[in-house]
């Protein structure tokens, strides 16, 4: 079948398309636009929907990723400002003299090592840059920092935390510094504390969370202070695009490989580094997932809903409209049809009526002359003549017969209500049929009830429905076979008319359109039916006010029950007598 | 049983002349005219018959308004219509005018005598 056969859609164009091929692009049309109703803003708000949580996630995200940093940049900073407190304590309590004795500051150093995880060594550096006490195990007694730039700086501060380095001892490391002013020498010492990078992993690791990517500490100069998952051990060099100002936390996004991630960089007060967090981005984590999955199922669950329930309305749609089309032309066909035949009926009654008067005139004629011929007793071959004449008064009264029922065809064409005897109708077709019945070998078996109630109905019309329901059943049996045709009163209310064929039956599923217009099974064979028969059956006898039904089994037969109403005089009382 | 007068009122003159003498060879007194006019001569010529038999469609006056004329004569006068173009509706206007019978052409001779016997009885 060529796609160009249905069309989308039905346009002026599609005018000479055929019936089927209407119906379908209607159905196809209703079912676009109704698809487009319906899915058009489910997408919309899907869409929408989506944006919107996206968003939400993402802010949420970057909410994360700024808490996340605040957190671990208090905690490094709680850390420190606890250490540094003790150093100053430490320094504010003892002189130079006190610290450079090894035993003294040894007992200081266990004191401070309970309290400080990660402190490694405690030294004190004298005014010249030589360290004069050292407790800790890499042996730095004596060592010269007078051209370390960690001395310099704690010499001018009053607290210096440095950047990690390696030093003397070749183990990357940072120290947290303190200086005091001599009282005798107004010279400046310094206290010194060094702890291993490993301490800033572990509190970074505290900050570590399902969502977290990486989390290091960096200096402006693009070296790591800490380990990092992804830029390596400390010392490493790693840039960063953007840097904060002050003690902002700067959150932008960045890209590794196909995933997005936040990274929040703060700087940590009083000291050289730069924390850098990297926080998943809002698409890889679980819950948006979660949310993508379930929105798609609702989606393809709604499309599937409505897409199931728009097709079947855009056909239940066709349908009817096709049924409104059938049933139109079906009424459409019926009336032209009863217009056909109350214009025969018309022209019939014409011709009879003309034909009558010449006809009595040639009656008279006739026998006027049978009388004149009956009377002359020497009339010449009078026997002869007499017959001749008798057999014109017979053709006279053959074309009388004739004229006669022209007419009464004719008044059956009108409908006029009057009392019948259903009987005598039944009796009436039976003479049309009786004849094809019996040269088919089908045997008519009547059942009638004696002294049936009259209805009010057309004559002519109860003919044609009779003769149509009967006129099937000699069809459906074909050859040898049985109707058997009953008639009975069945309440007070209604009289019924039983019509039972021995045919092969009908299936259910064309049981139920038996009455429908243009449906017929007649279509193979050499007696093609229109398929209104039944449908104008139907429209005729509730026309009567009655009733028409089918009931049919297969391989047994099928059976027609037809009720009228009785016809009552007034409230009480039905005319039979009168029929 | 004295011979009835039929007054035979048709426009197709040669069917009401043959059946009059029809009539006449049966003891009738008959009479055919072609339409109302004469008809209504024929009765104010004193020659008054007893029954009519009045064709339905004629040109100029029809059937039923010769009826009505005939009716206003005399009303004792026993109208038969006589019709090729009988219809149930016209002969349930005639009987409801005084028609006392309503025959279809051609008609059989016997049963119209039968029906002019039993009009000419009233």
């Amino acid at each position: 079948m060529s796609k160009t056969k249905f069309p989308l859609f039905c346009g002026p164009s599609n005018r000479d398309l055929s019936p089927k091929a209407r119906y379908r692009c209607m159905r196809n049309s209703l079912l676009i636009v109704m698809l487009a109703i319906t899915l058009i803003p489910l997408s919309i708000t899907s869409g929408l929907n989506f944006i919107q949580y996206q968003q939400l996630l993402r802010e949420d995200s970057q909410a994360n990723a700024r808490w996340n940093a605040e957190s671990a940049r208090a905690t490094i900073n709680a850390y420190l400002e606890k250490l540094e407190a003790a150093i100053t304590v430490v320094i504010d309590t003892y002189s130079f003299e006190d610290l450079s004795d090894t035993r003294k500051l040894e007992q200081i150093f266990r004191q401070l090592k309970k309290e400080h995880q990660g402190l490694v060594d405690l030294s004190v550096v004298g005014p010249d840059g030589i360290q004069s006490g050292y407790v800790g195990p890499y042996g730095l007694a004596g060592k010269d920092y007078s051209d370390s730039l960690w001395f310099h700086k704690a010499l001018t501060r009053r607290m210096y935390v440095s950047e990690v380095f390696t030093g003397f001892r070749n183990v990357p490391h940072f120290v947290v510094a303190t200086s005091q002013k001599d009282p005798y020498s107004e010279q400046y010492w310094v206290l010194r504390a060094s702890i291993d990078t490993e301490t800033l992993d572990r509190f970074l690791a505290l900050a570590d969370t399902e969502a977290l990517e990486d989390i290091f500490l960096i200096n402006d100069s693009g070296v790591l202070q800490s380990g990092s998952r992804y830029h390596g051990g400390a010392m490493q060099d790693f840039q960063l695009t953007r840097k904060p100002k002050q003690n902002d936390i700067l959150i932008y996004e960045e890209t590794r490989g196909d995933s997005n991630f936040y990274r929040a960089v703060s700087r940590i007060p009083n000291t050289p580094w730069l924390l850098v967090l990297d926080q998943q981005g809002a698409e890889a984590r679980k819950i948006w997932h979660v949310f993508k999955d379930r929105l798609l199922l609702t989606l393809v669950l709604c499309f599937l809903a409505s897409g199931g329930m728009v097709v079947w309305l855009s056909r239940f749609l066709a349908g009817k409209f096709r049924e409104a089309d059938e049933t139109r032309d079906a009424i459409l066909s019926e009336t032209e049809h009863s217009n056909k035949l109350a214009s025969i009926g018309r022209l019939a009654a014409g011709v009879a009526h003309e034909i009558n008067n010449p006809l009595a005139i040639i009656g008279e004629k006739a026998g006027l002359m049978q009388d004149l011929v009956g009377l002359d007793q020497d009339f010449r071959h009078k026997e002869k003549f007499l017959s001749q004449l008798d057999a014109l008064q017979n053709a006279v009264v053959r074309a009388r017969t004739i004229t006669h029922r022209l007419l009464g065809f004719a008044r059956r064409m009108e409908t006029s209500l009057t009392l019948v005897q259903l009987n005598e109708i039944l009796q009436e077709v039976l003479s049309f049929l009786e004849k094809d019945a019996a040269y088919r070998n089908i045997h008519v078996i009547l059942q009638l009830q004696e002294n049936l109630p009259v209805i009010r109905a057309d004559h002519g019309q109860l003919q044609q429905v009779f003769l149509n329901v009967i006129n099937n059943a000699i069809d459906a049996i074909r050859n040898d076979g049985e109707i058997h045709i009953t008639s009975r009163r069945e309440n007070h209310k209604t009289v019924m008319v039983a019509i039972s064929d021995t045919g092969p039956g009908i299936a259910p599923e064309i049981l139920k359109n038996i009455f429908e217009p243009f449906f017929t099974t007649k279509g193979n064979e050499e007696k093609k039916g229109t398929g209104l028969g039944l449908s104008i059956t139907y429209g005729l006898v509730q026309k009567l006010g009655g009733k028409i039904e089918v009931s049919s089994e297969v391989g047994v037969g099928t059976t027609f029950i037809i009720t009228f109403p009785v016809y009552n005089e007034g409230s009480e009382g039905e005319s039979n007598d009168r029929a | 049983m004295t011979a009835h007068r039929i007054l035979i009122v048709d426009d197709e003159l040669d069917f009401g002349t043959t059946l009059a003498e029809r009539l006449e060879l049966r003891g009738f007194a008959a009479k055919a005219v072609g339409g109302a006019q004469e008809a209504m001569e024929a009765l104010a010529a004193d020659w008054r018959p007893d029954v009519v038999l009045l064709d339905l469609m004629m040109p100029g006056v029809d059937g039923l308004a010769t009826l009505d004329l005939i009716k206003q004569h005399d009303p004792k006068i026993q109208v038969i219509i006589l019709t090729g173009h009988g219809s149930t509706e016209s002969g349930i206007i005639g009987m409801q005018r005084g028609l006392f019978d309503y025959l279809m052409k051609p008609v059989d001779i016997g049963e119209l005598i039968a029906r002019i016997n039993e009009a000419g009885a009233q």
